[in-house]
């Protein structure tokens, strides 16, 4: 990528740093902004209004537009679906996503995509942030930074009644699979069909619908045996199908959920990671997982691309 | 040709042909578009040729394109077949024939296609079971509706039923185009209306089938790319896989529009042939196509007219 051409944002993230750093005097300090996570800031906010440090850190060309365009793909109850307007985003990353605004003094619109192209209209800079449940992996970590913000691992789920044993990854060999495309889901059902392949066992058959909503409908009318989604979501939508779903065999890879940025978006990662450290201090945040049902996954410390896998 | 000249003695009158500097100008804007685009498929590294060449003959792409042909062709067969079986029974004598065709045509033409692909997939959301038997009565053989109607039927049943309502309208412009003259002579050979129907009328309405029909397969082939929604590994969706591993959305869509490109050419110049066989009988030829007329162009140093414009100022070949 052309990063000659971010020098003139990069300085002027410098003077913003100054100027807020002069409109933060009389509230503590600013706080140290080491890149490479895991870097804690004493809270420079107030308990109604933005956080300095981390409004220094955000890049000038969002600073002066004003808004933040959040991209989530709302077929993934509880963290992202839509209100009964047919047009919001609510669940708990559309929360946060407000909360970490607030801190941050810019207006949050949170819009509706496909999950797969989330990542590659960062990368083409249509939306500056994506918080939809991603969990943050090495792979996804080429393309975009994240910031981590939760824990989840992967369930299976499937038909109350008459549905195969699925105990892990390897039961699954020879069962129909359906997933949302662009998922970890996904690549670990792919990867799981090479798996048994090798052992002689018959293929995974990975169904990959454009949304969750599709996977789940093509789970209730036979068409794939078993389901898969990150843990929160299988539970909560298992229990939204009034005895339809059960979940089966036991959760695996808990890893980090991340809020994708942009890797040419300047120190809008660090930003993010400041503000998200004030939410979690000022208690926001425990009350955003607690209204979803969401507080085991919660984390203390936000670090960023803290990728396992 | 002498003997003309001498006739009207146009040998003295210099004629000096009509100037366009319109038609310069217009085509000097075209040029310099067409270099500024081919100026960024050489710069502009967003395009990405490496990949888009890496990808285009890889495996999975080419199985896509085989799927992507087979369902074309197989939903354009239903589409047709079904096409005129609907346009008989509309025009047909019968009215409860004539009442369920306009019936199927409302339904499968008012609903989205996409809509119909999804209903036929998850058709045993709804029926669990299909059986053959008496109706209303016993039962003889039942089939699970989900290994009855694999992926793919399903695709070809949801493209196929939609199309035939369209293909119903095109036949039945095709044959109420027939002058009734025709059928009526027919009839009075003694000729059933069967037998008019075949060997007078729809060869005659081929003429007029054809090119919409061309229209409509080409339209089908693009079509297809629908079936990503319910998981059938198509062209498009090949390639939506390949994007979801590798974060290059736009090269592998490139990579399909090439093959779909490819493959709609291929089915233009068919649709040319099948157009002038049937328009054998016919004394209006269809007129050159816009490529051919360019390089006609470029071969005699000055736009050709049609073949009517060139009888008319005594031009003709």
């Amino acid at each position: 990528m052309p990063s000659v051409l971010r020098r003139p944002i990069v300085t002027a993230g410098v003077i913003a740093l100054t100027l807020g750093a002069a409109a933060a005097c009389g509230s503590s300090s600013s706080g140290g902004t080491s890149p490479g996570g895991g870097s804690t800031v004493s809270p420079a906010s107030s308990s109604a209004g933005t956080n300095a440090a981390a409004v220094s850190e955000v890049p000038a060309d969002i600073s002066s537009k004003g808004t933040l365009v959040v991209a989530a793909d709302a077929s993934y109850a509880p963290d992202e679906f839509l209100a009964s307007d047919g047009t919001t985003v609510q669940g708990m990353d559309a929360d946060l996503a407000q909360a970490i605004g607030k801190e941050l003094g810019l207006t949050v619109k949170v819009e509706n995509i496909t999950f797969d192209s989330i990542i590659p209209g960062l990368v083409d800079g249509r939306y500056d942030l994506g918080m939809s449940s991603f969990t943050d992996n090495k792979t996804r970590e080429e393309q975009v930074n994240f910031v981590d913000y939760f824990s989840a691992g992967t369930s299976f789920f499937e038909k109350s009644a008459g549905g195969p044993a699925v105990t892990d990854l390897n039961s699954l060999c020879g069962l129909k699979v359906s997933v949302e495309s662009g998922t970890t889901e996904e690549s670990d059902a792919k990867g799981q069909s090479k798996t048994c392949t090798t052992a002689g066992k018959s293929a995974v058959d990975v169904e990959s619908f454009p949304t969750q909503s599709a996977a789940n409908l093509a789970l209730s009318s036979g068409r794939a045996d078993v389901s898969m989604a990150d843990s929160p979501v299988a539970a909560y939508q298992v229990k939204q199908s009034n005895g339809v779903f059960k979940l089966v065999g036991a959760s695996y890879g808990t890893a980090p959920y991340g809020i994708a940025v942009p890797k040419t978006d300047g120190t809008l990662d660090l930003a993010i990671q400041d503000a998200l450290t004030a939410v979690i201090s000022n208690g926001t945040y425990a009350q955003i997982l607690a209204k979803w049902g969401l507080t085991s996954g919660g984390i203390t410390t936000p670090g960023i691309n803290g990728a396992i896998s | 040709m002498t003997t003309e000249d001498d006739r009207t003695g146009a040998a003295d009158i210099k004629a000096i042909p009509v100037r366009h500097p319109g038609r310069w100008v217009a085509a000097a804007v075209v040029a310099v578009l067409v270099a500024m685009l081919i100026n960024s498929f050489v710069t502009n590294p967003q395009w990405d040729w490496s990949t888009i060449g890496h990808y285009l003959f890889a495996g999975l792409i080419l199985h896509g394109a085989r799927v992507t042909l087979e369902l074309t062709a197989i939903a354009m067969l239903v589409g047709i077949v079904g096409g005129i079986l609907l346009a008989v029974m509309r025009l047909s004598a019968n009215p409860v024939l004539s009442a369920a065709s306009s019936f199927y045509i409302w339904f499968f033409r008012g609903t989205p296609v996409l809509v119909q692909i999804v209903i036929w997939y998850n058709l045993a959301f709804l029926f669990p079971h299909i059986s053959i038997g008496i109706p209303f009565g016993p039962e003889f053989v039942t089939f699970n509706t989900n290994s009855l109607i694999s992926k793919f039927t399903a695709a070809v049943l949801g493209l196929g039923l939609n199309e035939a309502a369209y293909m119903a309208e095109i036949v039945r412009a095709g044959i109420l185009s027939v002058d009734e003259g025709q059928s009526e002579a027919a009839s009075a050979l003694g000729m059933r209306r069967v037998l008019v129907l075949r060997r007078i009328v729809l060869p005659q309405a081929m003429r007029v089938i054809i090119p919409p029909t061309g229209n409509e397969t080409i339209s089908m082939l693009k079509t297809t790319s629908v079936v990503i929604y319910i998981a059938l590994t198509d062209l498009f969706t090949a390639a939506q896989d390949v994007a979801n591993v590798n974060f290059r959305p736009i090269p592998l869509f490139l990579v399909a529009c090439i093959w779909y490109l490819a493959m709609t050419s291929v089915l233009t110049i068919g649709q040319g042939y099948l157009e002038r066989h049937f328009g054998r009988g016919s004394s209006t030829r269809p007129p050159a196509r816009g490529f051919e007329r360019l390089w006609n162009a470029i071969r005699f140093g000055r736009p050709r007219l049609s073949g009517y414009e060139d009888a008319l100022i005594g031009n003709a070949r």
